[in-house]
This record gives C-alpha cells, sequence and structure tokens, in this order.
C-alpha cells in the first residue's frame, strides 16, 4: 500500500511504537480473516437469463425486459411446439415446407448454444472450459465455429480434462470430414497417452481409413507408451 | 469490451463469464439479497450492452463495470422504496453451514461463531465503509480504479480503506464482547 520511502518512514516508525505495532497486527489479522468468510455463489438461472437477453437484445429486441424473459429450453419446446402444429397444418393442406418463423427460432435457439459453449471455452478457469465443452454437445453438428473451438481445445489447452472432454464431444461432429482430419492431425503431436488414446478410439468410431499411416507409425514407435502402441495396433485390426 | 462496443455484442457473453459471479458477490455483500443481486447482475449486463458506445477503451473496464453497477444498485433502492434489512439468523445459518473444514468439531463450531461474527460486523458497518472494504478485499480492486468509481483521490481510498476496516475491528469485538457476557 504505502511507497518506498513512506513504507520506510512507516516500517521506522513500528520499530519504536508498541501501540501501533498492536494496531497493525491486530488489523493484519481481521484483514486476513475476511478471506474465511464464504463466497456466494449465483445460482444456474443467472446464465439462462443472460443468455436469453443476449439474443434477445440481438434479434433487435432493445427493450427486452430482462426479468420476463424465458427460458432457452422453454422457447425450444414452444418452437417445437409450433412446428408440430404448424407441420400438421401444412400436411393436411399439401404443403411440407417450415414457415420461417419457426426456422427463425430454430436459427436463435441454436445461436444461444454456440455463444455459451465459445464463451465458456475461452475462460481461465479449467472448470468453466469444461462446462463449455459439455454445452458444444448441444451446438448444431453443422457448427464450424463450435468444431473448430473443439479441435483448438483438443490440441492446445493446458488441462488435460478439458482436452479429453473436447475429444469426446468431437463425435457430436463426425459427419464433418474435419473431424477426422482434426483427430489425425491431433494425434500425430499429442503427448499424454490418455488423449492419445482417446483419439485413436474416436478414429476407430469414425471408421477413417486415412487414419492407418499414423496408426501403424505409432504402434511401432518404440518410445511411445506401450498402452498407446496397443491400441493403435488394436485401431489398425479394427480399421481393416 | 471495446469490441462489443464497436458492434460484436455477442463478446459480452465472454464478459459475463468472466464477472458475473464477481459482480453477484458484489450485490449480495451491499443487500444481503441474492435474489435482488441476481436480478442487479442482469440489469448490469443490459445496461452495458445498451450503453455499450459510451465505453472508453482507455478506461478501465472494471472501473467501467462497478461504476454501472453502482448506479443500478442506487435505482433499485429508489424504485424498492428502502434498502432491505438482512435476516440476520439466515445469515449466521448460512454462514455455520458454509464453514471450511478444521481438526476438531468444537474448533469448527468456534470457528464458525467467528466468521458468523465476522459477518454480522461487516452487515452492521456504514454502507459506504462496506462497500469500499467489498471493493478492495473481495473483488480486489486497486486503488486507482475504487478512485474512478468513487469519483475520488487515491490517497483518499487508502484513508477509508483504514477507517473501514477500523470500524469492522470496533464492531466486531463489541460483537464478541455482548456474545462473552
Amino acid at each position: 500500500m504505502l511507497g518506498g520511502g513512506e513504507g520506510k518512514d512507516f516500517a521506522e516508525h513500528l520499530a519504536s511504537c508498541e501501540s501501533c505495532r498492536n494496531e497493525v497486527s491486530r488489523i493484519g489479522t481481521l484483514w486476513q480473516s475476511l478471506d474465511l468468510l464464504p463466497l456466494e455463489e449465483p445460482g444456474g438461472r443467472v446464465r439462462e437469463r443472460f443468455y436469453e437477453m443476449l439474443g434477445a437484445y440481438r434479434q433487435g429486441v432493445a427493450s427486452a425486459e430482462p426479468r420476463h424473459a424465458f427460458h432457452w429450453w422453454q422457447m425450444a419446446a414452444a418452437a417445437g411446439l409450433v412446428a408440430a402444429g404448424l407441420g400438421i397444418g401444412y400436411a393436411v393442406r399439401g404443403n411440407m415446407q417450415p414457415p420461417a418463423e419457426v426456422s427463425q427460432l430454430r436459427e436463435e435457439v441454436a445461436n444461444m448454444r454456440q455463444l455459451v459453449a465459445l464463451s465458456l471455452m475461452q475462460q481461465q478457469s479449467a472448470s468453466d472450459r469444461l462446462r463449455g465443452v459439455s454445452w458444444a454437445y448441444r451446438a448444431e453438428p453443422s457448427d464450424r465455429e463450435v468444431l473448430g473451438a473443439l479441435v483448438s481445445a483438443v490440441n492446445h489447452d493446458a488441462n488435460v480434462n478439458v482436452r479429453l472432454a473436447a475429444v469426446d464431444a468431437l463425435r457430436r461432429f463426425s459427419a464433418s470430414p474435419e473431424t477426422g482430419r482434426a483427430a489425425l492431425q491431433s494425434l500425430s503431436k499429442q503427448t499424454t497417452p490418455m488423449v492419445q488414446v482417446a483419439l485413436i478410439d474416436l478414429l476407430v468410431d469414425l471408421k477413417d481409413p486415412e487414419a492407418a499411416p499414423e496408426l501403424r507409425r505409432l504402434s511401432g514407435n518404440e518410445t511411445a507408451n506401450e498402452g498407446v502402441r496397443q491400441r493403435a495396433q488394436w485401431a489398425l485390426e479394427r480399421l481393416q | 469490451m471495446a469490441e462489443v462496443s464497436a458492434g460484436k455484442v455477442a463478446r459480452l457473453a465472454v464478459l459475463f463469464e468472466r464477472y458475473h459471479r464477481a459482480l453477484f458477490r458484489y450485490f449480495v455483500s451491499m443487500n444481503g439479497d441474492r435474489e435482488q443481486a441476481e436480478d442487479l447482475v442482469q440489469e448490469v449486463f443490459f445496461r452495458m450492452l445498451r450503453y455499450r458506445t459510451s465505453y472508453d477503451p482507455a478506461q478501465s473496464f472494471t472501473a467501467w463495470m462497478y461504476q454501472i453497477a453502482r448506479n443500478a444498485g442506487v435505482d433499485q433502492v429508489r424504485k424498492r422504496g428502502s434498502a432491505q434489512v438482512v435476516d440476520i439468523d439466515t445469515f449466521v445459518d448460512r454462514r455455520a453451514e458454509l464453514v471450511s473444514t478444521s481438526p476438531g468439531p468444537e474448533e469448527s463450531a468456534s470457528r464458525g461463531q467467528d466468521l458468523a461474527l465476522l459477518r454480522r460486523a461487516m452487515d452492521q458497518l456504514p454502507e459506504d465503509k462496506r462497500e469500499i472494504l467489498v471493493l478492495s478485499r473481495f473483488q480486489g480492486m486497486k486503488h486507482e480504479d475504487i478512485a474512478e468509481v468513487l469519483g475520488c483521490e487515491v490517497g483518499t481510498v487508502k484513508v477509508r480503506v483504514y477507517r473501514a476496516i477500523r470500524a469492522l475491528e470496533q464492531i466486531y469485538f463489541a460483537l464478541e464482547k455482548e456474545k462473552a457476557s
């Protein structure tokens, strides 16, 4: 708190003044005790309400009242009901095209999920990034931004649990050819055996024949972890 | 925030994830009401969105956010008529539940009571003193940022922090004496 000169004067005074020393000691103890007070955590509704508000604002509803916004799942359910009702109506009339309003609602829900996933995956806390990866499961399988964020997490996240969770979440995007390519590239760079095994399993699930050369190299690599080498050999047999 | 200000409003989500817990704790410390604190967190982010073009990138974002938070808190008090009275028993019970682990039940109970007393002492502090302790100790804000939020000099902030902790000490020891007698 005190700069160089002031700090020196203060220290010199303390050395000769018992009552000030006592005061500093008491106040210092009280100051440290404040750390022991438990921290309050907000409820889960805070996040839902924020993303509802942000979604509505982005749609141009500048006068959205945050307190009365719907849950995102209520919007999704409402969108589903509307879609079902309108779908029946259109089927009766022989027209199977969903109306524009329903498509717009679906798109808005998908956008919100994407926002949540991407925002959480950028946080400093590993548990927040893990939550972001779990939100990625709710993103659209065609969402390339979320896919890109997951691949980045697999390749660069400092926390091994986040990397493992991101590998698992890539299964959501199995239809995209980029997923297999990214998993293969990552396998050639990973050094953590658990993540290597998770990537090998993913490549087997994707039934990616392009993976064979890398798996062969890994199974014959004497410096690689024995468990990883065995898994790579097993994967080669599965892919044949 | 500069990106939000430039129109990329989706980026506000990154700020939300980073700051909403700290904001919530600030409001709960100030008014003791969780529901109100949650409403106020929403209000702060809504105002950040609405007034995003007024954000100056040269200014500390934290200071700007807490200025909005203070204004939102004041508006809320005006709307509701007066500050809410904190239910002290509820606070004491909740704090006793939340005390972290310690070697023995007696020590745990005693520590829980000390923390409960400390919490009561915080609640009995005048609002301006409680606020400066919350901003400096719990929110970990730099004195320069607190000075910007409160509209005063950095030296004044230091003096106010000192006076606040002295006042807390006096209330705490008075409560301890009351408990002992």
